[in-house]
Order: C-alpha cells, then structure tokens, then sequence
C-alpha cells in the first residue's frame, strides 16, 4: 500500500523539483557567469538597490505593525462579544478578502481613498498611504481570524477564576490573554509580513515609481521594462535571500495558530458598559474598513460604462483566460497536493514522521521561494530556447499551481492525518482498497476540505497578477491583466467595471466550488 | 482452535525488548487478556490481525498458517474501542461493507445483513447514521459486521471500555453468546478485571510483551504471583 502511494507522490516531488529547483539553479549558474552582470555594473554598492530594498522592508514592517496591531484590539472584541447581532456575517466579510484578487482591492481603494472617493487622498494615494491602505485592508481581516481562536480556547474556567480573584481588565488580559497571544503573535507577524514582502498588485500599480518600488516589482520591472535579465536575476536572488531569512525566523519563533482547534463555549461574562461600547467601535470601524471599499466599488462599476466594457470582446476572452488558468491551476493544485498528503499521512501512521514532515514542507515551498522569482527563473532560462510567451498558459498554470500547494496542505493535511490515523486499519480489515475506499471513505469525509482547497486555489490563480503580467500579451491577458492595461491607460471607470466583473466571477466560482464539491456535508470526520 | 507460536516482535532493534507469545485459543471460547499498559496486548492483537509482522513464530488457524497473510485475506474481524463505524455512511452500509467492500450484495447477502442487524436489535434503526446512536449501539453495530462477515477470529480491542457497567455487562454476554453460536475463536482486552469473569473462562495475564499466567479467570483474578499481576490488581499491599 505504501509503494502505491509512494510513486504518484514521488512523480509530484519529481514535477516540485523540477519547477523549483531548475529556475533557481538556473538563477544561480547564471549570475555566476563571467559577463552575465546587470546593465549597471556597481549594482550591489547602487543607490537603486539600497531604495528598493529600504522601501521593500519599511513598507511591509508598516503594513504589518497597522494590520495587526489593531487586529489584536478586533479580535479581542469580537471575543468579548459573543452574542454580537450579526457577529457570523461580519466574520464572513472578514474572510472576503482572503479571495478578493489584489487588483480588485487595488480599485476598491481608489474608489474611497482617490481624487473622486468618498474620502479623497489626492496624488498622495500613490505610493506608501496606498500601499499601506491596501495591505491593510487584507491583511487586518485575516489577522483578525488568525488570532480569535486564542480567545476560543480559553478555558472557561480560567476567566471564572479571574472573576473570582476580582482580576479587573488590564490584569485578566495580562494573566489570561497574553500568554496565549505572545506564543501566537511573533508567527502571526511574520507571516503577515512575509505577504506584504512579497505582495505585487498592490505595489506595482500603488507604487511602483521610483521611490516606492519593492525587489518584487524591481524584478517585474527589470525584465519587462528595462530589458535586463541579469539585474532581474540578481534581484530575484536577493528576494529568494530576504524570503529564506524571514522563513528562517518563521521556523525558530512560530507558533502558528492550529487549523483545527479545540473551542471552548464562550464564557459570558458581565460587563460594564463602556467596554462594550469601546468593544462595539471597534467592531464597527473595522468593518467600515473592509467593507467601504467593497461597497464603493459596486456603486462607482454600476455608475460606470458598463455596456461599452461587456461589449469588448478582448474582455470575454479575458474571462475566458482567467476561468481557464484558474480551475486548471486549482485542479493541478488538488491532485499534486492528494497525492503528497496520502504519502505523508501513510509515514506519519507508521511513526515516520520527519519523512512526512519534510513531504508536507515540500508541497509549502512557495512559502520560501516567492512564485515571481520561480517566474523569473523560467523566464531567463526558457527565453533563449523558445518564444515564453507561447508558453504562457502551461507555465502560469503550473507556476499558480504551486502558489496553491500550500494552501491544498493547509486545508486538507488535517483531515486526510486524521482519516488514516481513524480509519486505515478498519479499511484494511475490510478490504476497503482503491477505488472502493475512495468512492465510500475518502470522498465522503474528505470532500469538504478538498472543495475548500480547490474553491481557495481557483480564485487565487484567477487574481494573480504576477506571473501573467510577467508572461501574458493582450491575447492572453487575463481580467486581473486588463485591469493593470486599463490602469495604465488611465482608463479608470472601465478598470472599475472589469474590477467588479472580477470579483463577482472570484464569488461565485469560490462558492459553487466550494459547496459543488464540498457538498453540504454534515459528516463529523 | 487458535494457536500462537513462538510468535516475536519488537518496536526497537534490541533483541531483550521483544515480546515473545506463546498461547492457544479454543474454538468458541472467549479469552480474556488484561495487563498493564504497553505490556503488548493490542501489539497481540495488530499481529493477529496483519497490521504488525511478527519477526518470528506462527499463527496457527485450525492447522492453516496465518502469519503470511495480507490483512484482508486473515480470518479475522476487530472492534476496536472507537471509530469502528464510517460516520457518514448508516448503519445498514457500515454493516454491508462487511459483505463486499464494493457493495455489490446478492440478495442474500443482502437478508444476511438484516438477519445481523436484527440479532443485534438493530433491525429498526438501520437508516440512521452512527453519530445518532449511543456508544452502546455504535458497538452493537460493529458486532454485527463482525458477524456478517462470518470470520472465524473476533478480535475485541478494549471494545467496550467507553461503556457503563450495564451496558458493558449486556455486551459482554452478547458476545459469549454469538462466539458459541458461530464457533468463533474471541480474544477480548479489558482493564475491568469484572469484564473477564463475565466473558471468559480463561484469561491471560500479559506482561512485558509476555503471557506471563494463563489461568480459569477467578483464579487468576485470586492468584498471589507473579507480583506484577498483584500489582497491577491493585492488591499488593
């Protein structure tokens, strides 16, 4: 049975190795060769690295510290309000931007925060009040979820005890919340900084000027503006560097928060008012953040030239394009990420488990080697054999799908663990084997999280901007591509309306996705 | 009648800490096996099974090896102290399954089920789904694919140990009765001494991975040596 399991996931290790290992080799060998220098030869002493790589780490340290710091204070409240009318439906739109594609939030920002918004920046919206803007509002939502289990677990007990030694606020939070919250936070933070360290809609088209350029973009930039693959490399080497140290930091500091986690009932407790009230504020300014934009943006689309966009045929195409990459990617993504975990949960039953902590890490490489220098990679290694952009779509697919790997190992590693650790010998004993044991066990008990992964997957790969930008033409593009195009023509309504289109297709394919495949399951796996 | 020869295995590459088993079962008997934890009785019990390969020694079935055997082709069904039952499957499929995996059933394979489910007191409730039953009727189930699966070995690991006294007691004596019926040969692991003398004759006291005292239950249970026993009853001092 192992053997069995062993060869496709070696087959998808083979295939990992291949996209990852090959462009970064080949990343290496290049910069190594005599001649192969960037256009400006003192480029590691240059003033340009020394900004980039400043606004890269200055950028991402601000975005982290203003999307989690009040993610502390939000979450904290949501805790402390368990009976909060509509308390699931605001979590809901918390989780909204974890699918909304970062082109999307790039126009939802405008819509506020630009000259025309409801509360306008001016020109000021471009560079880091902008950047800043946007990650915040990802990245304050899904610290929010990341940290309001810590206040889940609990246990009852432990706030009776508080009440019981007359604990007032500042003293339960110190003796009872921040013990849990400092083995979680430095994780939290990292992570949150690993993504705006490697965030690229957001930058490239907040940014992207001179004085607001991060080494993701730089490389974007080197390749298709300046024509200089070699400082492209170098700039990629230098990310691949920066990632690996905070992944580093990540490995020695993190505790991340568990998938699953054991809630406790919420311990209601009886508060004075102002802390409600304070509690509420909280609550309401939050979402007036994620949700203003959102709103913003639906009102400025349907105000906009809607008719004359869905009557462009290149947008149809676009569409067509985005659906394509994304559920290939998505589906690539699940089987790669199936087989991998089968393996995996097969030497973790036998008591191997480094042998299954390393495949798990393996399938979340992407963590470490951000995609665009992946991209870039396969850029400069293919360019000068075939025409790339012939290649775009199998090359976008397989990049995106390795974007996915991680998420696939997130949502499903728990349950696929679990399964095996519950059912594998009942199975055996039966001669539940193969297809029997897919079609009556597997697919049933593990449909869920596998609709999840592949819903997540899909609408990430259909929001990707990096990569398309980097191989795509006007035939090829995809929505999130024609957005950029139409932002660069100064083409805003209609960017808008593309930008709507783009979120509702995301929407609905996150949904029919998810509950399609996941089915409304009610097993307790 | 079931025989255990010589039969060795060890978690670790020493060969002083290997559990080395010698016993012989009855048909329709039911033997108890009690000890410490990690003595090696669910280590017994995975070998008999298949999921664990003995280094050494046999498995004798009424004179057919076992040892060599895949899983599915032993002679054996388990019930084990939890997640016996597919939680989204009901209680008539989980049982079914027990028939042919692929759940192509004859129709008379189809009225065993029934008969199974019946003998159990289950005929009424067959459309459920186990997270409606209670613990007692989750195990109920599980007897009855044991028995439609008409296997010669019942192997019960720590079956009914999430159950109360009551319950337990009724189970117990439900399958004392369905191993005589079937002429199965039952190994049952119980840290309830009183389980013991409710289903078996005869029980075995595991040791170190060994049978240390194989004996009528009342007497072992009454037995001054080894110390470990006493210990382990709780009646050193």
């Amino acid at each position: 049975m192992i053997v069995s399991r062993a060869i496709p996931a070696g087959l998808v290790l083979a295939l990992l190795a291949l996209l990852v290992l090959a462009p970064m080799a080949g990343l290496l060998h290049l910069s190594a060769l005599p001649g192969y220098e960037p256009a400006d030869l003192r480029f590691w002493e240059s003033a340009y690295l020394r900004r980039v790589l400043y606004f890269s780490i200055w950028q991402a340290v601000l975005s982290t510290l203003f999307s989690v710091l009040p993610a502390i204070l939000v979450a904290r409240a949501f805790a402390m309000q368990p009976d909060l009318p509509l308390r699931r439906l605001l979590l809901g739109l918390f989780a909204l931007p974890l699918v909304v594609p970062g082109v999307v939030v790039v126009m939802a920002v405008v819509s506020v925060y630009g000259s025309d918004g409801w509360l306008p920046l001016g020109r000021s919206l471009y560079g880091i009040n902008g950047i800043l803007l946007a990650h915040v509002f990802f990245n304050l939502p899904l610290a929010v979820r990341l940290l309001l289990p810590l206040w889940q677990v609990i246990p009852q007990h432990h706030w009776q005890l508080g009440d019981q030694l007359r604990m007032n606020a500042w003293q339960r939070f110190r003796f009872i919340e921040w013990p849990l919250l400092r083995e979680t936070l430095p994780g939290v933070l990292l992570l949150v900084f690993m993504l705006c360290l490697t965030s690229f809609a957001v930058v490239l088209t907040l940014g992207g000027g001179p004085r607001s350029t991060t080494v993701e973009v730089a490389i974007y930039q080197s390749l298709r503006f300046d024509f200089d693959p070699a400082r492209a490399v170098m700039l990629a080497l230098l990310q691949l560097g920066l990632c690996m140290l905070v992944a580093m930091l990540t490995l020695k500091l993190q505790r991340m928060p568990e998938v699953e986690v054991a809630i406790s009932t919420p311990y209601r407790r009886r508060s004075a008012t102002l802390p409600v009230v304070v509690n509420l504020a909280l609550i309401l300014a939050a979402t007036l953040y994620v949700g203003l934009p959102l709103l913003s943006l639906l009102i400025d689309a349907l105000q906009g030239p809607v008719l004359k966009v869905i009557t462009n045929a290149q947008l149809w195409q676009a569409f067509v394009n985005t659906l394509f990459i994304g559920l290939s990617a998505a589906l690539l993504s699940a089987v790669a990420g199936w087989f991998l975990l089968q393996y995996s949960a097969s030497l973790a039953r036998q008591g191997r488990v480094t042998g299954a902590r390393l495949i798990d890490l393996a399938g979340s490489i992407v963590y470490v080697i951000p995609p665009l220098v992946i991209a870039t990679g396969m850029f400069v290694l293919l360019s000068p054999h075939v025409d790339v952009f012939d290649w775009v779509y199998p090359i976008v697919i397989a990049i995106n799908a390795l974007m996915g790997l991680p998420f696939v190992v997130r949502c499903l590693g728990p349950s696929i663990r679990q399964s095996h650790a519950r059912y594998h010998r009942l199975c055996l004993s039966l001669d539940l084997q193969g297809w029997n044991r897919f079609r009556f066990i597997e697919w049933p008990l593990l449909r869920r999280p596998l609709g999840l992964a592949i819903a997540l997957v899909a609408v990430l790969a259909m929001g990707d901007l990096g990569v398309i930008a980097l191989f795509g033409s006007t035939q090829t593009a995809t929505l999130p591509l024609m957005i950029y195009q139409q932002l660069g023509a100064y083409l805003i309504s209609q960017a808008t309306v593309t930008a709507l289109l783009l979120l509702v297709l995301c929407l609905a394919v996150f949904a029919l996705l998810e509950r399609g495949i996941g089915g409304k399951s009610d097993v307790a796996n | 009648m079931l025989l255990i020869e010589n039969l060795q295995f060890g978690y670790s590459t020493e060969p002083a800490s290997n559990m080395h088993f010698d016993l012989s079962v009855k048909d329709g008997e039911v033997l108890s096996l009690i000890g410490p934890s990690g003595s090696g009785k669910s280590t017994l019990l995975s070998l008999i099974a298949g999921f664990l390969s003995a280094h050494h020694g046999r498995i004798v079935l009424d004179n057919n090896e076992l040892q060599d055997l895949p899983v599915a082709e032993r002679p054996v069904s388990i019930v084990f102290q939890q997640h016996n039952l597919f939680p989204h499957l009901d209680l008539y499929t989980n049982v079914a399954l027990g028939v042919d995996p692929s759940l192509r059933l004859l129709p008379a394979q189809i009225d065993a089920v029934r008969d199974a489910l019946a003998r159990l007191g289950l005929e009424n409730i067959q459309r459920r789904k186990p997270g409606e039953l209670s613990g007692g009727q989750r195990q109920r189930v599980a007897l009855a694919r044991a028995l439609v699966r008409r296997r010669k070995i019942l192997l019960l690991d720590e079956a009914f140990a999430a159950l109360g006294p009551a319950m337990r007691a009724e189970l117990l004596e439900l399958v004392k009765a369905l191993v005589a019926e079937h002429e199965m040969t039952a190994l049952l692991i119980s840290h309830q001494p009183s389980d013991a003398l409710i289903a078996s004759a005869r029980t075995a006291f595991i040791c170190d991975g060994r049978v240390s005292m194989l004996a009528p239950t009342a007497e072992l249970l009454a037995a001054e040596t080894p110390p470990q026993l006493r210990d382990y009853l709780g009646h050193s001092e």
